[in-house]
């Protein structure tokens, strides 16, 4: 089967998602740098608790943990979207892409209540487009992880 | 590699705190995160093989929960920023 993303010998990477879904994926990911600051259930799962038995030193974590970790995400989508035509990619380019999908994914998830199953819904159920994108930012998001496993330990 | 705890000529003088005692860093199961990007991010954060990194993804997602990392607390705060920034739910535990 023929793959989206291939590590080159150079080691670079080849990337050729169709257009349209780099359109989604760029489109979401700018969505989601404006939604960073706001206070948000969906975002929940972006600032995970370090200390649950501990609340008064996790917000000592979170205070310094949440900007860094927002600078981070920032870099990483303005670093997609910089490169969101490029038919190669560095593996730090690559990275980056990899990041903001998994954020979008953990985003969309947890907006739409996703649970351990893989459920199916009926079309006319009105997360079926929500789902649908979810499923399609996995696909993504798998293929990205394939390419860069073959990049570790070298 | 280096050991960087400094040497104790007197046992009487090693004052050990309980911040001493080691920090474990847990991962959690959570049904978002996919399978394979788990064992990735283990084998690229601590270096793990990926038989290693396989076998702990597989208690997250089976047991619940994966002691992924140990050391000071310092260290152990920071693996556990590294898990958060790639989207992994980690939390810091005191080892008993």
């Amino acid at each position: 089967m023929a793959r989206y993303v291939t590590r080159k010998r150079n080691g670079r990477f080849a990337v050729s998602f169709p257009p349209h879904v780099m359109a989604l994926v760029t489109n979401l990911a700018g969505q989601l740098e404006g939604l960073l600051d706001d206070d948000r259930p969906e975002l929940r799962r972006l600032f995970p608790t370090a200390y649950p038995d501990d609340p008064e030193r996790d917000a000592g974590f979170q205070i310094l943990a949440r900007s860094e970790l927002n600078d981070q995400r920032r870099g990483h989508v303005d670093r997609l979207q910089a490169t969101a035509d490029d038919d190669t990619l560095t593996e730090d380019d690559l990275t980056s892409w990899m990041l903001v999908v998994n954020d979008l994914r953990l985003v969309l998830g947890t907006a739409l209540d996703v649970s351990e199953d893989d459920i199916e819904i009926d079309d006319d159920d009105p997360r079926a487009g929500g789902f649908e994108t979810y499923h399609l930012l996995g696909a993504v998001l798998d293929e990205i992880v394939r390419a860069l496993e073959g990049s570790l330990g070298r | 590699m280096t050991d960087s705890r400094p040497t104790t000529l007197d046992p009487e003088l090693d004052e050990r705190t309980d911040e001493d005692r080691p920090w474990i860093v847990v991962v959690w199961n959570d049904p978002i995160n996919l399978m394979s990007y788990v064992s990735f991010v283990f084998q690229k954060l601590f270096g793990y093989s990926k038989e290693k990194a396989n076998k702990l993804m597989m208690d997250v997602h089976l047991k619940g929960r994966a002691v992924v990392a140990s050391g000071t607390r310092e260290e152990a705060e920071r693996d556990a920023h590294r898990l958060h920034a790639h989207g992994l739910w980690a939390t810091l535990e005191h080892d008993e």
